[in-house]
């Protein structure tokens, strides 16, 4: 049950992360702040789903 | 050259009202020391020394407050006219940063000079090698670990909430670096962790334990081997040069997207 309710946590956070992800390559005409962006999404994104968190 | 000193110049008429203060606050903390009246000796090196670890810390967030200005100061349209102005973005980052770097190398240097002050208020008198060390070389060495990266890392987190100002999701940019921020710094602590004494430590204070033998007396043995031991390793280099290569990464990449977005 709690395993359950993790995954869907988990699954919900990187759902939020992946929008703002969308959000942040899309709101701006700068590249590097695309790739930013982008950089620190995927960081949330590993440390949600493969990071060492529980 | 010129478009630097004038961009210098204009970040003292603009920063004056917090440097100033932050050079001032430091007669404040001589005042707060001279407070301390424990009797033992130990125990008041050891509280004055915390008050100044106190002072620094405190510097460190009015400096980042004071760079950190940048994206109100953009967003009132102060930059308006410098905006159509030569000077690229690189030029206007690295001179608000070379005037911060500057304010927090006066103020780590005065802080020295108090530990110095504190130092012979508890009768130890350092001889002039570590003095020089104690007043130029640990601010240089804690400054390049902390403090500069801290100062890049804040102007590039106000420049990057900056580039999605007009069109952009309000608060996601500055929230998704502030969280991600913890995660890329493990991995770099980790790094450095592992490669650190690949060269050979800085040896600092290394005549210091004739001082303090000659004011407190003798160590017993095993606290005198662990400082010898802790000597003769130094202090590493390798978190000072990655922190330091960190601080022109995060300084270029802020030149890079004020050159994007506001050029």
């Amino acid at each position: 049950m709690t395993q359950a309710f993790l995954i869907v946590v988990r699954v919900l956070v990187v759902a939020l992360f992946l929008y703002w992800g969308y959000r942040l390559w899309t709101g701006t005409r700068s590249w590097t702040s695309r790739i930013m962006g982008m950089f620190f999404s995927a960081v949330l994104i590993w440390q949600t789903t493969l990071g060492t968190w529980t | 050259m010129k478009r630097f000193s004038t961009l210098i110049w204009l970040e003292n008429r603009r920063n004056w009202i917090w440097s100033l203060p932050l050079m001032g606050s430091l007669l404040f903390w001589a005042w707060g020391i001279k407070q301390v009246t424990v009797m033992s000796v130990e125990e008041r090196l050891g509280i004055r020394a915390g008050l100044l670890v106190a002072a620094a810390t405190i510097g460190a967030v009015v400096l980042c407050m004071m760079i950190g200005r940048i994206r109100s100061e953009t967003r009132k349209g102060q930059y308006q006219v410098l905006l159509m102005s030569p000077p690229s973005g690189y030029t206007h980052i690295l001179s608000r940063f070379t005037y911060a770097a500057g304010v927090a190398f006066a103020f780590y240097i005065a802080i020295g000079f108090m530990f110095w002050w504190i130092f012979a208020l508890a009768g130890i008198s350092f001889d002039a090698r570590s003095l020089f060390e104690l007043i130029l070389a640990v601010p240089f060495y804690g400054m390049s670990v902390t403090t500069l990266p801290l100062l890049a890392y804040t102007l590039l987190l106000m420049v990057f909430v900056s580039a999605y100002r007009l069109s952009g999701p309000g608060w996601v940019p500055g929230v998704v670096m502030l969280l991600g921020t913890p995660i890329a710094m493990q991995w770099v602590g980790e790094w450095i962790v592992r490669i650190s004494y690949t060269l050979p430590g800085w040896r600092l204070f290394s005549t210091a334990p004739a001082a303090l033998v000659e004011r407190f007396g003798e160590l017993d043995p095993e606290t005198a081997m662990d400082i010898n031991t802790a000597l003769n390793q130094g202090v590493p280099v390798e978190p000072m040069l990655v922190m330091l290569v960190v601080t022109a990464v995060l300084l270029l990449l802020a030149g890079r997207i004020w050159q994007e977005v506001e050029a």
